[in-house]
């Protein structure tokens, strides 16, 4: 959805109802408005078309992602086409490159804008407002349509394999026809030529592909009887090239591998707080007890000594009849 | 692990490699080498460029020094070559070159170096080539697969040093439990004492 720019329909509003009602009143509000609206217009437009712009890419690259699915989802086994295949790829991801570029410099240029506009008040800060969910609707279909290009990659690299397993199948089939192998290697050294061609434009798509027709070149090497020291020729080839390639492809597992470590670690570590944890809530309620505990026993305390001071009178009282009564028994005596 | 020179050719098969662009770093050889060593380098560069066929990568070893070459072929027919040591981990080398190719191509038009290549290297203009030779002395940093696995490396060692922090905690936590339910116990007796002197015997 590019953003429209409505500023011209607004001023024809505004002239309308002027000449509609003589408003003296209100003029210099509409005047201040109007003037606001043309002195940002400049910057206003300027962001209007460089979103407009950005859209338009977007929606130009999601076309081309609808074309590279088509072709990549055909799953014939010799009208594949690489070259375009990587060619588009190429293309497409330098879009997206450039597309994220241009979303970053509009919000330079928003930022730098809004600083230099920031006393215009209640207007200013609407328009900025709405710049700012353009910009963010412009990053959230550009975030889609890069997903939507992973999967892509990923059913192309599905279909890949399976062709590649087809094709392994056909070969062991066509290895008993001795006269059929030459032509295989032919054929696939041929093949080879448009698939290093295609090098140029992909890194890991293009690679992956040549690592595909150049793991059948070599079964179709072995099988060659005839061409002996060329098939040599082109193993000794075949493993360099796939030196690298199997380096590139271990060094990633091992990535994966250590991120799956840390993953590990990650949920041992959480284990270990979450029993801790329990741990921790007997501490606190043994302490609530303690205190508990110990506030009663003074309250008993305090009752006691309470208790004994006022007992004292009493006491007092026993005691003296005690004494009268030996006074009397002395007396008696 | 030194990197010591980039260079990148025009290379048509059959014919003789012609240099477009070089970068080189000659400091760990004395003033009166330098002259000596640059003109091997290139024309091993030249060389080595030759005799490698078009989308064909290779590592030869001459010396102590290995060139690592990159022919891509294509249209332009170029080739990128680096000479290095022989302790520079091979692989970041070929993604160097791939990355050197990318980056010409985007940047130099094809009209500058075809049908007839420039006599001398200044006439081409790829600063970009100093700045890979020096950035890649240090392949670890450089190369994104390398520096990735080291951050992943170095973040396992500081979650194994949390995780013995978390066991220490427990060791610590387990002896307050002892003390608080030890406490708890004496607290409960204190109370039951006091309680019994309020409420037995009269006493004087």
């Amino acid at each position: 959805m590019p953003v429209q720019d409505r500023t011209n329909e607004f001023k024809a509003c505004v002239e309308s109802i002027r000449s509609r009602s003589n408003y003296p009143k209100g003029s210099e509000a509409k005047q201040r408005l109007l003037q606001n609206g043309s002195a940002g217009r400049g910057g206003k437009g300027e962001f209007a078309r460089m979103a407009g712009a950005i859209g338009k890419d977007i929606a130009e690259t999601t076309r081309k992602l609808g074309k590279l699915a088509q072709l990549a989802k055909r799953k014939t086994l010799f009208d594949d086409r690489p070259v375009e295949i990587s060619e588009l790829t190429f293309i497409i991801k330098q879009d997206i490159a450039k597309i994220n570029q241009q979303i970053a410099s509009l919000q330079s240029y928003l930022k730098t804008q809004k600083t230099q506009t920031s006393g215009k008040g209640g207007v200013g800060k609407q328009v900025d407002e709405h710049n700012h969910n353009v910009v963010m609707l412009l990053q959230s279909k550009l975030a889609t349509t890069s997903m939507s290009f992973k999967d892509v990659l990923e059913v192309r690299t599905q279909n890949m394999k399976e062709s590649k397993d087809r094709t392994e199948q056909f070969m062991y089939s066509t290895a008993s026809a001795a006269t059929a192998a030459p032509s295989n290697s032919l054929l696939f050294a041929k093949q080879r030529e448009d698939g290093r061609s295609s090098r140029n434009d992909v890194k890991g798509k293009g690679r992956a592909n040549n690592d595909d027709l150049l793991t059948v070149d070599l079964s179709s090497a072995e099988e060659g009887s005839g061409r002996g020291a060329d098939g040599f020729m082109q193993m000794q080839l075949v493993e360099q090239q796939d030196s690298y390639i199997q380096s590139r492809s271990t060094a990633i597992e091992s990535i994966e591998s250590t991120i799956a470590e840390l993953g590990q670690i990650f949920s041992q570590l959480a284990n270990m707080v979450a029993e801790q944890r329990e741990t921790v809530q007997r501490i606190d309620a043994d302490t609530i007890d303690i205190a508990n505990n110990v506030s009663s026993a003074q309250r008993e305390l305090l009752k006691y000594y309470a208790s004994i001071s006022n007992n004292r009178w009493l006491m007092l009282k026993v005691f003296g009849v005690l004494i009268v009564f030996f006074l009397v028994f002395i007396l008696v005596s | 692990m030194k990197i010591f020179s980039v260079s990148v050719l025009v290379a048509p098969p059959g014919s003789s490699a012609t240099l477009l662009s070089n970068a080189s770093d000659l400091s760990s050889f004395s003033f009166y080498q330098k002259g000596s060593v640059g003109e091997f380098m290139t024309f091993l560069s030249k060389t080595v460029a030759e005799r490698t066929s078009q989308g064909q990568r290779q590592s030869v070893q001459e010396n102590n020094y290995v060139a690592h070459v990159y022919n891509r072929g294509g249209k332009e027919r170029l080739a990128a070559v680096v000479i290095t040591d022989q302790e520079y981990p091979v692989r970041p080398a070929f993604s160097l070159l791939t990355k050197i190719l990318d980056e010409f191509t985007a940047t130099v038009s094809q009209t500058q170096y075809d049908p007839n290549p420039p006599s001398s290297t200044s006439a081409i203009q790829f600063p970009m080539i100093t700045t890979y030779l020096q950035k890649y002395q240090d392949p670890r940093q450089a190369d994104t697969i390398m520096r990735v696995q080291q951050e992943l490396d170095e973040t396992k060692i500081v979650l194994h040093k949390t995780i013995e922090t978390v066991l220490q905690r427990g060791e610590k936590l387990d002896n307050l439990v002892e003390r608080s339910t030890a406490l708890s116990a004496q607290s409960k007796m204190f109370y039951k004492t006091a309680k019994k002197q309020n409420s037995c015997c009269v006493v004087m």
